[in-house]
Parts: C-alpha cells; sequence; structure tokens
C-alpha cells in the first residue's frame, strides 16, 4: 500500500474512527483502525461489534493494500500534526511509514486477515436531514436508562406516527419525547438504538451537514452520508407503551420563565439532600409558585418565581436533576408546566408541541 | 438428534483449528436454534457475528457439522436475543426504590396490555367468588367455546379487574400461541373515535379481529355511545363465530346498564353472567393473610381479624387499610397494640350507613322510573306498591328503622301495614331472582 492525501482529511476522520474501536475486547485486532486504499480512495474502518464505521476520502493512489495500525497510536500521532499539507502512507515489510514534511513515523502494523468485515445494511430506507436527526436524538437521549437490566429503556426508541418521526426515551422515573416533522415516512418503523451508541452517533453525524440515508431493518441499522457509513445494533425488543402514561387532564397549570426556574433550581441544588430532593408549593389564590429544598449539614432556602398559575394548590418533591436536564432541549424562554394529582409532571416548551418530558414525582 | 449436544461437539472442534481469541469472540453466545430438512440454522447475537461467521468461517462450520451430522445440506444464521446472558442485579439502593415513584404502569406488557402481576397465583377463592372463579377456570381449558361471552359483574374493589386479567394471564401461559388483548372499553372508544378522525375506520376493525381473546374491561360506560355500541356489537360477532373467547366486566348487570341497545343485551346473555359480590368474613381473613405473606410482614392473629371485621365490603379497601398498618409498623419498629391499630382504621372506617328516608325513597323511586311523590301517596297502582315496599324492606333490614316509623314517613301507614310488607318482600325474595338482583342493584346506589 503507498498513498498520499491531506492530513486534515485523514486527521478527522481517524479521530471519528478511532473512538469506535473496540477496547478490552478478546480480539486485539479490534483495537485497530483498518486502511483501505483502492482505487481513488483511502477507507478508514473500525468496529466494537455493537457499533461500525467507515469513512472514505479522496487520496492519490499508488499502490493498493489493506492494513491493520492500532487505533491509539494512530490517533495519538495525527493529532499532534499540524502542519497544512499533504502527508505520504507507506506499507513496508508489515509497518506503516508516515511521512511529512518535517517528520518520518513507523509504526508496527498487526495482521489484518482477522479484521471483521462490518455489515451492510438491508431493508427498508429513507433520506433525512441530518441535523434533524441530531435535534431529534439530543433532545431524548439523556432520559435513557443507564443499566442493563432493561436493555429495552436503556435506548433510544424511533417510530414514526402521523408525519413525525418520534424520538423517546425513558428510565421509568421520567420520560422525553420529541417529534420531528419529515413527510412520506413509513408506519412500520420501530426501532430501539442502545443507549451506547447513541453519543458515538451524536458525535459522527453532529458534524456532517446534508441528507443522511438510514437503513434499517429488525437487526440492525445504518446512517450513511457522502463519506460516512455508520451502523448499528438495534435492540430486539419492544418499547413500553408511554403514550398512555401521559397525564391528559391537569389540576394545576404553570407558566414560568425558564432562566428564573433554571437559576432556581440551581439553587434548591445547594442544599437538596442525598436524594436531589426539591419541594415545590403552588399556591393558586396568592399566585405563589414556591421551590425549596433542606440539608441538615448545609441549611434550606425557599425561591419565589413569578409565574402565570392556573387551577389548584398543589405541593410535592421531585428529583431536581430530572428537571435541570430536561432545560437542554427547551429553547423557548418560557416554560409550561402541568401537574395532576398523583400523576407524572409534564413540562412543555409554551407554543412548542414537538417537545414533552414527564417526571415522576417523589415519595413525600 | 440433540442439537445442543451437536453443536457442543463442533465447538471443540472449531476451538481447536482458531485461535483463542478469534474462538470467544465469535463462537461466544452462538447456538444451534434448530435443524429442518437437513439445514441447521445457528442462533447469533449480532449482525456484526453473522456477517464474519458467513465471509470467514462459513466453510470451517459447515465441515465440521458435517463430519459429525451426515444429513446436513445447509448452514444458515439467524439473529437471535441472547436470552440469558449474565446480568448485573439491581444496584439501587433499597432507600431510593421506596423514595422514588416510578413512572406507572410502564411495564404492562405492551403488545396485550395485561398486567402481569394479576395473575390466579395472587387470587382468593372464597363463596363470594366461586362461581365467576369455576366459570373463569373452564374458559381457560376451553377457551372460546364453553361460556362465550363471559360477563362478569360486581360492586367496585372486588377483583373483577384482577380476575379478567388473570384469565388472560393463564391463557397466555397455556396456548402461548394465541394472541391475548386486554382494554379498558374507554381505550376501545378513544381508539374508535381516533380512526373514524383519520379515516381508518377499516385498519380499526382489523386491529380487533386479529386477537384470539379481547377483555373489555368496565363495559358499563358504553351506555349513551351508540356508535361504539354498533362497533362492538360488529367485533363481538365476529369473535363469536370464529369461536373466540370474549371477556366483559361490568359494575352492573348487563340488564341495568343503561340505554345499551337489546342486541348487545341478548347477545352478553347467552354467554355466562356471574356476579361477584362482597367478601364474606372468612375470605376477608384469607386475603388479608395472603397480603401479609406478599408483603413478608408478620402481624399478630388478632390485629388481623380485628381489621377483617371491622373493614366490610370492598377488597380495595380492605387492603388499604392493611397498607396503613404495614406501613405504621414498619415505621415503629414494634409490633402495634389493638388499640394503635384502631386509632390508625378509626379515619378509614365506613361511617355507619346514615341515610334519610327521603333519600331512599328518592333513589328507590329513581330506579323504579317514578315520580318520587308517588311513593307517599296513598294509592294501590302495582308499580307503586312494590316500590312502596321494597322502600319498607329496605329502611327496615339496612337502616333499622323502626317499624312504626317507616310508617308514619311513608304517608301515615299502621306499623303492621309496614311488618306485612317487610315480610312480603322477604318472602318473595326466595322465590324470584329478579327481584334479588333489583335490590342488589339499589344497594350499590347507596354507596
Amino acid at each position: 500500500m503507498k498513498l498520499e492525501c491531506s492530513i486534515e482529511k485523514i486527521k478527522n476522520g481517524i479521530s471519528q474512527v478511532e473512538r469506535i474501536t473496540g477496547k478490552n475486547l478478546t480480539l486485539p485486532v479490534l483495537n485497530s483502525i483498518l486502511m483501505i486504499a483502492s482505487g481513488k480512495s483511502l477507507k478508514l474502518r473500525s468496529t466494537n461489534l455493537s457499533l461500525g464505521i467507515e469513512i472514505e476520502m479522496a487520496a492519490k493512489i499508488e499502490k493498493e493494500g489493506i492494513i491493520a495500525v492500532p487505533g491509539s497510536v494512530l490517533n495519538a500521532i495525527f493529532s499532534n500534526i499540524s502542519q497544512n499539507e499533504n502527508v505520504n502512507l507507506e506499507e513496508e515489510n508489515g509497518n506503516l511509514l508516515i511521512k511529512t514534511k518535517k517528520s518520518q513515523i513507523k509504526i508496527k502494523c498487526t495482521s489484518h486477515e482477522d479484521f471483521p468485515t462490518i455489515p451492510i445494511v438491508t431493508g427498508n430506507s429513507f433520506e433525512m436531514d441530518s441535523k434533524k436527526l441530531i435535534e431529534g436524538i439530543k433532545a431524548v437521549y439523556y432520559s435513557s436508562s443507564v443499566s442493563d437490566i432493561k436493555p429495552e429503556i436503556s435506548s433510544v426508541f424511533v417510530y414514526v406516527n402521523q408525519d413525525n418521526l418520534v424520538f423517546v426515551s425513558t428510565d421509568s422515573f421520567r420520560l422525553a419525547e420529541k417529534k420531528i416533522k419529515i413527510k412520506g415516512l413509513e408506519e412500520a418503523l420501530h426501532i430501539l438504538i442502545p443507549f451506547k451508541n447513541i453519543a458515538e452517533i451524536l458525535k459522527v453525524f453532529g458534524e456532517v451537514s446534508g441528507a443522511i440515508s438510514v437503513c434499517y431493518n429488525k437487526n440492525q441499522i445504518s446512517f450513511s452520508a457522502d463519506n460516512v457509513y455508520l451502523t448499528s445494533r438495534v435492540i430486539d425488543g419492544i418499547f413500553p407503551d408511554y403514550r398512555q402514561i401521559i397525564p391528559k387532564d391537569f389540576s394545576t397549570d404553570v407558566v414560568v420563565l425558564k432562566q428564573d426556574l433554571l437559576n432556581a433550581l440551581k439553587i434548591s441544588n445547594i442544599f437538596s439532600d442525598k436524594f436531589n430532593q426539591v419541594n415545590l408549593k403552588i399556591s393558586a389564590k396568592e399566585k405563589v409558585f414556591e421551590l425549596s429544598s433542606a440539608n441538615n449539614d448545609i441549611g434550606e432556602n425557599k425561591t419565589y418565581l413569578d409565574a402565570v398559575i392556573s387551577g389548584e394548590n398543589i405541593e410535592l418533591g421531585f428529583n431536581y436533576k430530572y428537571f435541570l436536564d430536561c432545560f437542554q432541549s427547551v429553547n423557548t424562554d418560557s416554560v409550561s408546566i402541568k401537574f395532576a394529582e398523583g400523576k407524572p409532571i409534564v413540562v412543555s416548551p409554551v407554543s412548542d408541541q414537538s417537545f414533552t418530558y414527564l417526571i415522576m414525582p417523589m415519595n413525600k | 438428534m440433540n442439537t445442543k449436544q451437536l453443536w457442543k461437539n463442533c465447538l471443540v472442534e472449531i476451538e481447536a483449528g482458531i485461535s483463542k481469541a478469534n474462538f470467544s469472540t465469535w463462537f461466544k453466545n452462538t447456538s444451534i436454534i434448530k435443524e429442518e430438512l437437513g439445514i441447521i440454522y445457528i442462533g447469533v447475537p449480532n449482525e456484526f457475528v453473522r456477517d464474519w461467521l458467513m465471509n470467514k468461517y462459513h466453510k470451517l462450520i459447515t465441515k465440521t457439522i458435517a463430519d459429525a451430522f451426515e444429513n446436513m445440506r445447509a448452514v444458515e444464521y439467524i439473529i437471535t436475543k441472547i436470552e440469558n446472558a449474565a446480568k448485573p442485579e439491581v444496584i439501587r439502593t433499597t432507600e431510593t426504590v421506596e423514595k422514588e415513584l416510578p413512572l406507572k404502569d410502564l411495564y404492562i406488557n405492551p403488545d396485550d396490555n395485561l398486567n402481569p402481576r394479576y395473575h390466579f397465583n395472587s387470587f382468593i377463592v372464597g363463596t363470594f367468588n366461586e362461581l365467576a372463579y369455576a366459570a373463569s377456570q373452564a374458559i381457560i381449558d376451553s377457551p372460546g367455546t364453553k361460556y362465550n361471552p363471559f360477563f362478569i359483574y360486581g360492586g367496585t374493589g372486588l377483583g373483577k379487574t384482577h380476575m379478567i386479567q388473570a384469565v388472560g394471564n393463564s391463557i397466555k401461559e397455556k396456548y402461548p400461541n394465541k394472541r391475548v388483548h386486554y382494554m379498558t372499553l374507554e381505550k376501545f372508544a378513544n381508539d374508535f373515535v381516533n380512526s373514524m378522525q383519520s379515516n381508518k375506520a377499516n385498519s380499526f376493525k382489523e386491529k380487533y379481529r386479529k386477537y384470539d381473546l379481547l377483555i373489555i374491561d368496565d363495559i358499563q360506560f358504553i351506555g349513551k355511545m351508540e356508535k361504539i355500541q354498533e362497533e362492538l356489537f360488529h367485533t363481538f360477532n365476529t369473535f363469536h363465530e370464529n369461536n373466540k373467547q370474549i371477556i366483559f366486566s361490568s359494575d352492573k348487570h348487563p340488564n341495568y346498564i343503561p340505554e345499551l341497545a337489546d342486541r348487545l343485551k341478548s347477545r352478553f346473555a347467552a354467554g355466562m353472567i356471574v356476579d361477584i359480590s362482597e367478601p364474606e368474613y372468612e375470605s376477608r381473613l384469607a386475603i388479608l393473610k395472603v397480603k401479609l405473606r406478599e408483603l413478608n410482614v408478620d402481624l399478630e392473629e388478632e390485629l388481623v381479624e380485628y381489621v377483617a371485621s371491622s373493614v366490610q365490603g370492598n377488597i380495595r379497601e380492605l387492603e388499604g387499610s392493611l397498607n396503613l398498618i404495614v406501613c405504621q409498623y414498619r415505621l415503629k419498629n414494634k409490633p402495634l397494640t389493638l388499640a394503635e391499630v384502631k386509632n390508625l382504621l378509626k379515619n378509614n372506617m365506613k361511617p355507619k350507613k346514615n341515610m334519610a328516608i327521603k333519600e331512599v325513597v328518592k333513589i328507590v323511586s329513581e330506579y323504579y322510573k317514578l315520580e318520587e311523590n308517588s311513593v307517599y301517596e296513598k294509592t294501590r297502582k302495582k308499580e307503586i306498591v312494590k316500590a312502596r315496599q321494597v322502600v319498607m324492606y329496605l329502611l327496615r333490614e339496612d337502616f333499622n328503622v323502626s317499624y312504626p316509623l317507616i310508617g308514619q314517613k311513608l304517608g301515615g301507614k299502621d306499623h303492621t301495614t309496614v311488618i306485612h310488607s317487610c315480610l312480603k318482600i322477604r318472602t318473595d325474595l326466595k322465590n324470584d331472582p329478579q327481584l334479588l338482583q333489583e335490590l342488589e342493584q339499589i344497594r350499590i346506589m347507596f354507596k
């Protein structure tokens, strides 16, 4: 193998591919990045057997070939080369020679014979804007359960409902749902993407703009853009029928400024106990929205917020962490919070129907 | 042929031929799922493994299996769920479990809507529900043929939902291929309205008709929904024609569901209609004991007996009272005394029924669709006489009002007239099941 390509391109490629190399796996070759030089391009490939990625870049190929190079070594090297010019790569007796104007590096390669293929997904497919995909996933993924006990909820659930691509995740204490309008999707789409793979998907496609083609079947999903192909295992399971737990009737309805609430929560946090409990008290008649928390060792606090309140008085406790989490998905200035006795609290941005967030109150 | 043994033998051979790292990466969690007409289906955990086995090890696998199993024609790979991969135990501390409330109903099986918690294992049979229990067992033995439809009615909190969900769960266990679906009437109605809105009436029909067992809870609300009655009627017919079981629950006998179409009434009656009444003392005691065992709490016999005797009526309240006591018990961490228990239950107990005579007259006359005043009038119209007698009987039996007072309040009757009326109803009750039911319905309205 012998080729020449731009440092910047290969640097970007390696930094993305390296994240997905298998760490702590029994098969050492999975720590490597596979470099395939053929035709007019260089392909970088890596997999951890749950995710697989392939990035293609233009290169001047003088001699075709395949080699497997330890990913962490390669990444460490390229992240420290900062010249803006071309680099020469050449294989020589099982070693990779990297030459730039000002450096010469030789790395030991591993045998590429054992490096697995990554699955090419066949099945239904559709196209969507990468920004929308990222927006959907970002709005909900933090609510996923991080434990492996119930794989179907330690995942982001994606399905189609009336021209909307809906993203949902829950850890059974709170739940986030985001709807993204996309026309012409097939109703049968139901996919559970493992939570552990979500971060990588966000990272890789966060920088991609333009259309992504998504292909899926019941075992695997793939996302492909111009030069990136990423495929993830999907979870075989059924996501809980969450729509029936979203309350429909509310006893109290509140609108507050997001920034006010955020600041109040952060202060409450200082005094919250080990359960992160913050108490909320709403007096409709006096128009008081009060957040309070107390900690035996530190002290206690009460914050009063300006709010538009309608309905009945209510008093409850909740985990402030769950509340704070959802604000990363609320882009409006004010948020609407709805309560019903014994039911989850429903948070949504004012005048934005696409995002819904449920929080279960705590036992008193 | 034992596929398990075959695969085990093959794995030993394969292991010898490849590196340890490769073996443990690619062959861990694989198995032979089945063998059909000489084709061996190998189960693999995901597509990465399938691809690689096909690309790299297919020859090796085929050869190894062929050596051990002569009739092999081909090998195929299927992706399967790994059932018993080592999973970490629940790490969350018990404290947070008690403190945080999870989103309720999240663990209801979304496929059939059944809550696995409701099972016959935790179902208590007493005289108050033994008929319903026997019928439900017969249904589990041969669904769709014996009692179709099966209609359970009874007051709130007596275990109707538990029973019908338990039937669903049992049928699912016994016949894994049968598709069971549980829902409340409200859900059925909402689905129907939604499908009308989005012009998918046909898919609605299809949706329910594909099930083998349909369970509809709280059917009593169907009274005012004409369109839904019609839809239910058609769904019902489809089920019945195909010998598929259908189960309903209601808090009233179908004859007393207001504005229920006659064609539905008669169809409900075609199967089996049973009622669940209130549990008697022994059953209440049994229920409490089972609950205590579930909660893993030891309570003194005396206390349990006191709760059973003092909390009458529905099971839900019984459980509520017990929870209250158990909660106190855990909080104090020492056995409670009888006095403490009495004090705890003081607020929970239903106040002794105390109803104005006028109120009783109003309810009864409403029930018989009569003018309230006509009961007080001096008339011998047959239907009014009957209503008046029922009022007298109920006042005497349920509220312990004295004979003279009853007579005086109901238009100045002599106390002997009242005695006669009560006696008459009492004897009629023995021969007239219709009357018995009427009285039960009226008594429900008192609550």
